[in-house]
């Protein structure tokens, strides 16, 4: 097994924005995850591919602990996770993240939706939370839908909302949770086209997704997962190009 | 077809048509009242049924009707045996419950007012026209009161009350939205002294009234921003006055005397139902709440209340909360027969409620709590923020239908000898001149009491449902 994650091209612990060490997760007797070691460096735009049910989804949503890990060590910009709930919400606080089914409050405006967190959170006072979403909106290009309620927007509008209501928290890691897969194809462009913009910013992004094409250009390594473990990690052209493992080469195979 | 088709040709699917026009009531009838032969006979025999059924509602409203018990007793069918004598403070709180809701209604209507001029949509506010037609089964409850009394004070008292709400909402809607924190607090304050004036629950409305005024003090000097030394001098100085006032005010009326036992008639069922309504509803969404607790204890206790009460009839239960309740309580004096009831009933709506709003809570979808996880918000957050409105607005028709049966069925009071309408009903045809006089009169003058209110409770949560649903995925 080629497993290069633990010598990263930008080396050194203290820079690692997220670290996963020998972390397992069951659900029941099924085994989700199986002795995952992961660093993600600052900055870093990781992506994960793999077929379904390979754990893809469970490996980041351990992370902010919407799933609990049964075994291992899971540290978030130097905090680790614990059964704490102070240190869950530091975690949560941390990261933000965007579901496959955007997850939107349906029963708030979209400049609502956005606010919360800040104003919640982070006591902002309204004025300046609101400041902050259209500042956000723009970023993402829909100003105007700030009034509409999520349900009159097209998927792509609200993916995109999902993406700014994430970065209302300011987190320092976000982490994609296949953000394309319910959108029509006409409407994925406009998606990545915003996580792409991100990337360009610096953010740290850990991305599950089967868009190929953004993996191929935005991503700076590729780990790919089946059956709940790490198959292989590299660069994307090391990963499109001469793959390592059997695994890997059927599953590019299938898909491309 | 091309592009150089000029714009006057008209082409089926091209060009722009206006839409249908509304049809005339007569081509109306026609398509749907008598489109083939079936349907000609069945609409021609359901017509002839309405106008006879008409005739006779009609005639006997109006003509054979025998309304002369409900006349003479009207005030004994609305306030039972309330002291006659006290009854100066049932106006009182008339007034002052007018005052509040008038208070509230204008201050939301001015919030929304900003919101639409915010959101750059247009608003245009509520006229009378559109008020009485939202409470028409209201209005015409009170014309029947009215065409049933054999002065004018009580057209009167309706009119000026009525005039009381009016003017208390548009000095809100005309007051900016700096007045609107501590109107809420002015309408508390008129709700509590309403409840006060009558109920006369003793000295604790003392310290509720002064924390009010206090609250609303505080709230009305929040934006009042100097740096002077002596500003929060000032607004203490400005607090203990606002309480002195109260007090003063306090000091003036006697309070003493008039408890809840003396309620009766159609008086205490709306006391009983309203008190029980706005009690049951947080005992229902904790037990719900509770009840998909991770803490075995809270769900254990939850489950078993539920269940408990939902096993029992509610008949039963208010004889045992008539009968033993008192005993179970930690204290001296006995608690009023009414009290004991309304304890009773809001148990047991409690435990209806609870089922209701759990049905709402597993209705929200599980991605809502992540997503509201993710962003960082506190677990209380989560319920209260994102789940809870979500789960409520689900199930709003059903939380209303059995609030509408806990107002009907507070007529079962009657059988633990509490003397609410239909008891004054039957005590009315113990009077030797109406031992058989009127007698289904009566039982529908009680009935259409109860339906004009239930009616409207139904209409305005349509319309809660409908005011809610904007934006639904």
């Amino acid at each position: 097994m080629t497993r290069t994650d633990t010598a990263t091209t930008k080396g050194a612990d203290d820079q690692a924005m997220v670290t996963l060490e020998g972390v397992d997760k069951y659900f029941g007797s099924f085994q989700a995850l199986r002795d995952i070691h992961l660093s993600v460096a600052r900055q870093e735009v990781v992506v994960v591919l793999g077929p379904s049910g390979s754990g893809k989804s469970t490996l980041i949503r351990c992370v902010n602990r919407l799933e609990r890990h049964d075994r291992g060590r899971i540290t978030v910009d130097g905090v680790e996770l614990s059964n704490d709930v102070k240190t869950i919400r530091q975690v949560r606080r941390l990261t933000g993240m965007v579901f496959q089914q955007f997850n939107l409050f349906p029963h708030l405006t979209v400049l609502d939706n956005i606010t919360l967190a800040p104003r919640q959170v982070r006591r902002m006072p309204r004025h300046e939370a609101e400041d902050l979403a259209m500042e956000l909106l723009e970023r993402v290009k829909i100003p105007e839908q700030a009034r509409k309620y999520p349900g009159q927007l097209s998927g792509g509008q609200q993916q995109r909302v999902a993406i700014a209501r994430s970065l209302a928290t300011e987190p320092k890691v976000m982490m994609f949770d296949e953000p394309t897969s319910a959108l029509d194809p006409e409407m994925i462009k406009e998606v990545l086209d915003v996580m792409q913009e991100l990337a360009g910013t610096g953010m740290t992004m850990i991305c599950v997704t089967h868009e190929m094409g953004f993996a191929r250009e935005v991503a700076s390594r590729v780990v790919f997962m089946d059956e709940g473990e790490i198959v292989e990690v590299g660069t994307p052209e090391h990963f499109f190009i001469e793959p390592a493992e059997e695994r890997t080469k059927r599953f590019l195979e299938q898909i491309l | 077809m091309t592009a150089t088709v000029p714009p006057t040709e008209n082409h089926d699917g091209g060009a722009r048509r206006e839409a249908p026009a509304r049809p005339t009531a007569r081509a109306w009838a026609r398509e749907n009242l008598f489109n083939n032969r079936h349907n000609s006979v069945l609409s021609v025999v359901i017509a002839a049924g309405l106008v006879v059924l008409t005739i006779y509602g009609a005639r006997f409203l109006f003509v054979t009707g025998q309304w002369e018990p409900v006349r003479t007793n009207l005030t004994l069918l609305m306030m039972g045996t309330f002291p006659r004598a006290e009854q100066w403070r049932v106006v009182v709180q008339v007034y002052l419950l007018c005052a509040a809701v008038g208070l509230v209604w204008g201050g939301l209507t001015s919030s929304s007012r900003d919101r639409a001029r915010d959101a750059g949509i247009p608003f245009s506010r509520a006229r009378l026209r559109d008020g009485i037609r939202r409470w028409w089964p209201v209005f015409v409850l009170l014309l029947a009161l009215l065409g049933m009394t054999r002065t004018w004070l009580p057209l009167g008292f309706v009119a000026s009350a009525l005039t009381v709400g009016v003017v208390a909402r548009r000095a809100m809607e005309a007051l900016g939205a700096v007045w609107r924190g501590p109107a809420w607090f002015f309408a508390g304050i008129c709700a509590l002294a309403g409840w006060q004036v009558v109920s006369g629950t003793g000295g604790i409305a003392w310290w509720w009234g002064s924390a009010l005024v206090a609250a609303a003090v505080l709230r009305t000097t929040r934006n009042v921003r100097t740096d002077a030394r002596w500003q929060p001098l000032a607004r203490f100085a400005l607090i203990a006055g606002a309480i002195a006032v109260v007090w003063a005010v306090y000091a003036q009326f006697d309070f003493s005397g008039v408890g809840w036992d003396d309620w009766s008639g159609f008086q205490l069922n709306l006391v009983a139902a309203a008190a029980s309504i706005v009690l049951a509803f947080p005992v229902g969404l904790a037990a719900a709440v509770g009840r998909r607790s991770k803490l075995p204890a809270v769900r254990f206790l939850s489950v078993g209340y539920i269940e408990l009460i939902r096993g029992v009839p509610l008949i039963t239960l208010l004889f045992m909360g008539d009968l033993f309740l008192g005993f179970f309580l930690p204290t001296e004096d006995p608690l009023s027969k009414v009290t004991r009831a309304i304890a009773v009933m809001t148990l047991f709506t409690g435990a209806y409620l609870a089922e209701i709003v759990r049905g709402g809570l597993q209705a929200v979808p599980r991605g809502q709590v992540e997503a509201a996880q993710a962003i960082g918000l506190s677990a209380p957050r989560v319920l209260g923020m994102i789940v809870l409105p979500q789960a409520l607005r689900a199930v709003i028709p059903a939380l209303v239908g059995q609030f509408i049966n806990l107002f009907k069925d507070s007529t079962l009071l009657s059988i633990i000898a509490l003397t609410e309408i239909l008891r004054i009903r039957e005590s009315i045809h113990g009077q030797r001149e109406f031992l058989i006089v009127g007698i289904a009169e009566t039982l529908v003058f009680v009935a259409f009491a109860f339906w004009a209110l239930a009616f409207t409770m139904s209409r305005e949560s349509q319309r809660l449902e409908r005011r809610l649903g904007v934006g639904e995925r």
